[in-house]
């Protein structure tokens, strides 16, 4: 056999049902929901690897994975279609002696360790596919290896009254972490996982196999692997980065993503010819803006038809709004049309929708109290009828 | 039955001026994101064609970048596939002096093709959106040793390369070259079908006769000696003949029209064309665009109306646009004023500038150049 040696593979955990996404992730799992007008969420790591000089990706699928498997194909599109290494899909299979699906994170790795022997990795980065954000994984491995580290994770700084919604890691001076907290009530830091590993593969797998041994354990990287190797006195490091980052796991925190690149100047911003993101294109082509259109402050992808009102919002590839229709502070998924007179305010629609004439979807927090109002949603491929309404906050 | 496509990438490319100095007429930019030969390519790979070459004599660096690997169009194949059929000879450069003399190239390509029955050969530049599968069948049903595939042409009095007059039962009279099209006469659309066989006699007649022209030297005057049957495939869809200049701009103009688009666009008839990766267009607070059409990637701050705008352009605060095309990477000022110019790539229009020209005369900028 060839030799398939490789200094560092990622594994990217892309099998969870993310139910806070609510109809959104309904048929399919989280990483393929769509973001920013012409990209998946699944995207974002998948460019950073690539980015970085990984070239071989192993995805862990799982929940719905139907969706991702055709949308991730070969990896053509983020340059993924190697002959030694690449992207693969790697699902639950059977195997001679027992067979269950992915228990946890730590299981599903575990479950892989054959896939990763192959290319006899020194280090594995464990990835996660429902977070945006713009990395290069270089330097954290250059960090990693030159703190001689069993295990290192990458942390951002957020503010100390969020903090307990993360997990989070009490360093000393040297960034060395000698205690991991998830979600406590009283941080002591607001040095937050990203949910982004480099681990020594040697010793990873040791605990991989002494944590499939334990029947007591979740098989879970944050409650048990990590825990378990800060015990028994490994090397582990925090890496800080420095950029945007968010986890897009529930409604309210994928449509603020979105309107992040919105902001001035954008927090996130994805025009960056020397760090792109890819994605997988189809072929449409340019978008049209009629003589009646009016679009301020917002992002709109190839083959849309524009005749009505699209403000602070992003419209995805292949949408139509016609005349008269008021898009605002929204985000609208691919190949969804928006009739006439209709009017979405802070609203996520999602693929395929046809919203019919008159309709109106959600509203402007300023008329509503704070506890009766949110981001309205409507999942893939419904349908709106004219004149419905749909209050804020609403999920159909 | 299988078919075989070829593409004339280089016909035509003096009639282009400016646009054409450093490229194909095959790659010229169309539409805001694609080249003229995505649209034949994707015609022929719609319709089940997989064997596809592309002849190409010289500038073609161009054309190489932008089909790389033919995996957009799905022609990266083990099987068949694209080919560039770039010149052999050491001879002359410049264009061939007509699609005889640059089938000569492709021979062996053609005659190794054994597996193919039919040819279909084009032109790159008469866009439409056009399904072959019926017309090669229509062909071999017909008996007829060539089908040309023509429509009712441009207005009255605009030239043609090729018109075909008919009498009122709709037969074939008379086929005039570079000529303007009478009432009831049709117009060919640089589309032909015929089996490989005819292909490979009438290139082997051609070489051993110092014949170039296709149309004149073989389709007219065979026709017309009363050797050549031919059957007329009419197509009704739209159809763009980008053979000068002039009709570059008018045929980008109407790309406006809901109706053009829609007969070009179909969504179960794709377009294919390379793949930049650039972000979806920003419109900002400041912008303004009225009838346009726009590619991802750009950034608009200032006032664009009536216009087609490519990919990764920027239009700055208080620049106003009209009834112009800005081609891929182009950056336009602050405060510039642009009518009825033609900005190719990556051009820089310094902040302020004021161009205007004609819609009959558009201003054309060239690649890289700064204003």
């Amino acid at each position: 056999m060839t030799n398939m040696k490789k200094e560092c593979i990622a594994m990217l955990l892309a099998g969870g049902q993310g139910s806070r996404l609510m109809v959104l992730t309904e048929n399919m799992a989280k990483p393929a929901v769509p973001f920013g007008g012409k990209y998946r969420i699944i995207d974002f790591p998948l460019s950073n690897c690539v980015n970085s000089g990984i070239d071989t990706v192993g995805i862990l699928t799982q929940y719905q994975p139907l969706e991702l498997n055709e949308y991730v194909g070969n990896g053509q599109p983020w340059d993924l279609n190697r002959n030694l290494g690449g992207v693969h899909i790697l699902p639950p299979y059977l195997k001679s002696r027992d067979s269950q699906w992915y228990k946890g994170t730590a299981n599903a790795i575990y479950q892989n360790i054959h896939f990763i022997e192959r290319y006899n990795p020194e280090h594995v980065l464990i990835l996660s596919g429902d977070h945006i954000y713009k990395m290069d994984y270089r330097k954290m491995l250059h960090f990693h290896k030159s703190n001689d580290a069993d295990c290192t994770i990458a942390v951002i700084q957020v503010p100390l009254e969020e903090a307990s919604r993360f997990g989070i890691m009490n360093t000393r001076d040297d960034h060395s972490i000698y205690q991991f907290e998830e979600k406590p009530l009283h941080p002591k830091s607001n040095k937050a996982s990203m949910g982004v590993y480099i681990f020594k593969w040697p010793c990873l797998k040791e605990y991989l196999i002494a944590d499939y041994n334990n029947p007591q354990s979740d098989n879970d990287f944050g409650k048990n692997i990590i825990p378990t190797m800060l015990e028994d006195g490994h090397k582990l490091f925090a890496y800080s980065f420095e950029g945007y980052w968010k986890d897009v796991g529930t409604i309210n925190s994928l449509w603020e993503a979105n309107m992040d690149m919105l902001s001035d100047p954008p927090k996130l911003n994805l025009r960056d010819s020397q760090f792109r993101i890819y994605s997988r294109n189809y072929a449409m082509p340019s978008s049209f803006i009629s003589e009646t259109a009016a679009t301020d402050n917002c992002f709109i992808a190839e083959g849309c038809e524009v005749k009505g009102i699209v403000v602070n919002s992003i419209l995805s590839t292949g949408c139509t709004v016609e005349e008269n229709a008021v898009v605002e502070n929204s985000v609208i998924m691919p190949n969804t049309v928006i009739g006439r007179n209709a009017i979405i305010k802070y609203a996520i629609i999602g693929e395929e929708c046809h919203i019919f004439p008159n309709a109106k979807v959600g509203d402007d927090p300023k008329f509503y109290e704070a506890s009766e109002w949110g981001i309205s949603v409507v999942g893939k491929g419904k349908t709106i009828q004219q004149n419905a309404l749909i209050e804020p906050g609403k999920i159909i | 039955m299988k078919t075989l496509g070829i593409v004339f990438s280089n016909i035509y490319d003096d009639a282009l001026g400016e646009l054409t100095a450093m490229r194909t007429v095959a790659s010229l930019p169309f539409a805001g994101r694609y080249r003229q030969v995505d649209f034949i390519l994707s015609n022929m790979v719609n319709s089940g064609i997989i064997d596809i070459g592309i002849i190409t004599k010289y500038n073609y660096k161009s054309l190489m970048d932008h089909l790389r690997t033919s995996q957009e169009w799905d022609l990266n194949r083990k099987n068949g596939g694209l080919l560039i059929i770039p010149p052999f000879s050491s001879g002359s450069t410049g264009v061939y002096k007509g699609k005889l003399e640059a089938l000569l190239v492709a021979k062996s390509y053609i005659q190794e093709k054994t597996d193919c029955d039919y040819v279909i050969i084009s032109d790159s530049t008469v866009l439409c959106n056009i399904d072959f599968r019926a017309i090669v069948e229509e062909h071999v049903e017909s008996g007829c040793n060539l089908t040309l595939i023509a429509d009712q042409g441009d207005s009255v009095d605009e030239k043609h390369s090729l018109v075909l007059c008919q009498d009122e039962k709709g037969t074939v009279t008379e086929l005039l070259i570079n000529h303007p099209r009478q009432e009831n006469a049709l117009a060919g659309m640089g589309m032909f079908v015929l089996s490989r066989d005819k292909l490979n006699e009438i290139i082997q007649d051609a070489n051993a006769r110092g014949y170039y022209h296709f149309e004149r030297d073989f389709v007219q005057k065979q026709f017309h000696e009363g050797i050549l049957s031919l059957h007329v495939h009419r197509f009704d869809g739209v159809v763009l003949r980008n053979n000068t200049i002039h009709a570059y701009y008018q045929n980008t103009m109407r790309l406006l029209e809901e109706e053009v688009r829609k007969g070009l666009f179909l969504t179960n008839a794709p377009i294919y064309t390379k793949v930049r990766d650039e972000v979806p267009t920003y419109y900002g607070l400041e912008s303004k665009v009225e009838n346009c059409l726009l590619a991802d990637g750009c950034v608009v701050d200032g006032n664009v109306i009536n216009s087609v705008i490519f990919r990764n352009v920027q239009i700055q605060e208080n620049t106003f646009v009209l009834d112009s095309i800005v081609m891929q990477g182009t950056v336009i000022g602050e405060g510039a004023h642009l009518e009825c110019v033609i900005l190719d790539k990556n051009v820089r229009v310094s902040p302020g500038a004021v161009l205007i020209g004609t819609p009959l005369h558009p201003v054309i900028i060239k690649k890289g150049e700064t204003v």
